[in-house]
């Protein structure tokens, strides 16, 4: 554990002395988020049923905070540490080798909490209202944060795997579908028949669903369940995979 | 200074082993069949300075990575401080200090960080860990810029520092593999010392280099490696011995080597010839009693040569022998001294 809290806590100050590798995470998201209400909210008024009496920053929150904190920084970190050696000065430490990779998500988890909360703020300020109230805010951070840490577990596992910058970088692209092949302009039963089809299979339409109703429904113990499984399942196969890969690397 | 200083005891005490390095038909090969290491015999004696000297590619690096458990090997077996490589990998961390070729330091972090971060993956906390850092940047001479990120370090600064962060836990073993390489002479010196010092405080240290000159200065015994075999192995003044007594070394030139070799052939008190490429290295009892005799031989032959010299065995001509070159990078320098 005190190996993890070491590399943890050198992460987080990676993050803080690097704030360059944090704002395109923040300045992206809150530009979509903008863009979008822009150009939609005069085609959802507040009026649209599927609104609920907010404007259409409420809807389109949740998918703000998932490309704030969905990330390849983690597995970047990682590959250029394989680069520089400082990994195998890691490796040959006698500490387990898991704690490189809960280290790493350590730091996920407190930059995720930080530009969740950041994009949070700034949606409320647009005039989002958090149905659920400050625990349900609390909650829409928490979750975010913990999807982000989800989600850092590829970035870390390509690392591992290819131990090349380009294709880590490369693996955040990856996100797009994801996060564009699910329900995050209009509701599932607004999408045509082929894109509900994949989006009722993208497990990241799930977390949206479950943030959403955080902010448009108040609380919704079925969807936000569904939300909080989807993002323990993504994180414990990442993860999973990412120790494995760690475990047997150059044995 | 030494090792174990008032901070810090060894974190596992010293067990006493006859042997600190002991492999035997290490072997490792890579995907593609590439051999690296072909079936290595090594034994390192608690205390000593090993020197593993070769030419890059030889396999010094494969060999120091499968030591420090970080490569298992595909056959054979060692034991480091008494423990055995593909078994007690978790174990043989604890004592050992490594610092490979490619510089293992954190750019973001600073000098005194990064060791404090080294000393808490050793177990080392709190106001210990704080006054272990501040003594091996003292040793390493790095305190005033012990608060500055390591990316702004100069190339001699990363590698004591390197140095430094593998010492935290005061090794048993300690591996450096081309400590020096890349650093500039001034820096080299240093590095020199504080291997001295290192090795005067208790530690075995296994170096691998491709610098002739550190292995002789440094080493108490080396084993030099080509091609992923040793080919040599005892201390640099008996190696050099068993080469006989005079190294006369012939410039070509323009002169062909096998007609210059057949001159001389018959030459008295001449033990072995080596050719290369511009040169002929001949290997005598008395080089300057065969030097009157030679230039007989060259002038009566009608062949015309740069220049002749006679110099005592080096470890070059120890590599040369061995291997049929001479280690790479040391060509000019070679070079250099035939023409002296």
């Amino acid at each position: 554990m005190t190996e993890v809290l070491l590399l943890g806590r050198r992460a987080v100050r990676e993050i803080a002395r690097y704030p360059e590798a944090t704002i395109p995470t923040l300045f992206i998201p809150l530009f979509f988020l903008v863009v979008n209400i822009g150009q939609v909210s005069k085609t959802f008024p507040s009026s649209t049923p599927f609104l609920k009496g907010q404007g259409y920053v409420a809807f389109q929150l949740p998918v703000s905070l998932m490309f704030a904190v969905a990330t390849a920084t983690s597995g970047l970190a990682l590959v250029t540490e394989i680069d520089l050696g400082y990994f195998d000065k890691l490796l040959v430490a006698p500490i387990r080798r898991s704690s490189i990779i809960f280290g790493r998500l350590a730091a996920d988890l407190v930059r995720g909490i930080a530009t969740s909360t950041a994009v949070l703020l700034v949606g409320i300020a647009l005039g989002a209202r958090v149905q659920s109230g400050v625990p349900g805010a609390l909650l829409i951070v928490v979750l975010s944060a913990l999807f982000g840490v989800a989600y850092a577990g590829f970035g870390i596992l390509v690392a591992l795997r290819t131990r090349n910058v380009q294709a880590t970088q490369s693996s955040f692209l990856l996100f797009f579908p994801l996060l564009f092949l699910t329900p995050n302009f209009v509701p599932f039963n607004r999408l045509s028949a082929v894109m509900e089809t994949l989006a009722r299979i993208n497990p990241v339409s799930y977390v949206i669903v479950g943030l959403r109703s955080l902010v448009i429904d108040g609380w919704d113990a079925g969807k936000i369940g569904v939300c909080i499984g989807v993002i323990a399942a993504m994180g414990a196969i990442l993860t999973m995979l990412s120790l494995r890969t760690i475990a047997t690397y150059d044995r | 200074m030494t090792l174990e200083t008032t901070t810090v005891q060894p974190v596992v005490p010293p067990a006493a082993h006859e042997h600190a390095i002991a492999a035997r038909s290490l072997r490792r090969t890579f995907k593609g069949g590439i051999e690296a290491v072909r079936d290595i015999d090594l034994t390192v004696a608690s205390g000593e300075v090993f020197g593993f000297l070769g030419p890059n590619g030889a396999g010094k690096t494969t060999t120091v990575r499968m030591l420090c458990t970080l490569l298992p090997p595909t056959s054979g077996s060692a034991t480091v401080a008494g423990l055995d490589v593909a078994r007690d990998g978790a174990e043989i961390r604890r004592r050992i200090g490594v610092a490979l070729q490619e510089i293992g330091l954190d750019p973001v972090q600073t000098g005194r960080e990064l060791l404090e971060l080294q000393c808490g993956l050793y177990g080392i906390t709190g106001r210990r860990a704080r006054e272990r850092a501040a003594e091996l940047l003292d040793l390493v001479g790095l305190t005033d810029a012990a608060d500055r990120r390591t990316k702004t370090y100069s190339g001699g600064m990363k590698r004591r520092l390197d140095l430094a962060s593998a010492l935290v836990h005061a090794p048993t073993v300690l591996f450096l593999d081309e400590p020096t390489t890349g650093l500039d002479p001034a820096s080299r010196l240093t590095m020199w010392d504080e291997v001295r010092k290192i090795n005067a405080g208790g530690a075995t240290v296994f170096l691998t280099t491709q610098y002739l000159e550190e292995a002789d200065k440094l080493c108490d015994r080396l084993a030099i490696i080509d091609n992923g075999r040793i080919v040599a192995e005892d201390t640099p003044e008996q190696l050099k011995a068993e080469m006989g007594h005079d190294v006369v070394s012939i410039a070509l030139d323009e002169a062909d080597v096998g007609t210059t070799e057949a001159a001389l052939t018959g030459l008295e008190g001449l033990e072995r010839v080596v050719s290369e490429p511009s040169a002929l290295a001949l290997y005598v009892e008395d080089g300057a009693a065969s030097i009157a005799e030679i230039v007989r031989r060259l002038d009566r032959g009608g062949i015309t040569v740069g220049a002749i010299s006679v110099a005592r065995p080096t470890l070059d001509d120890v590599f040369l022998k061995a291997t049929g070159r001479r280690l790479e990078g040391q060509q000019d320098q070679a070079q250099e001294r035939t023409e002296s």
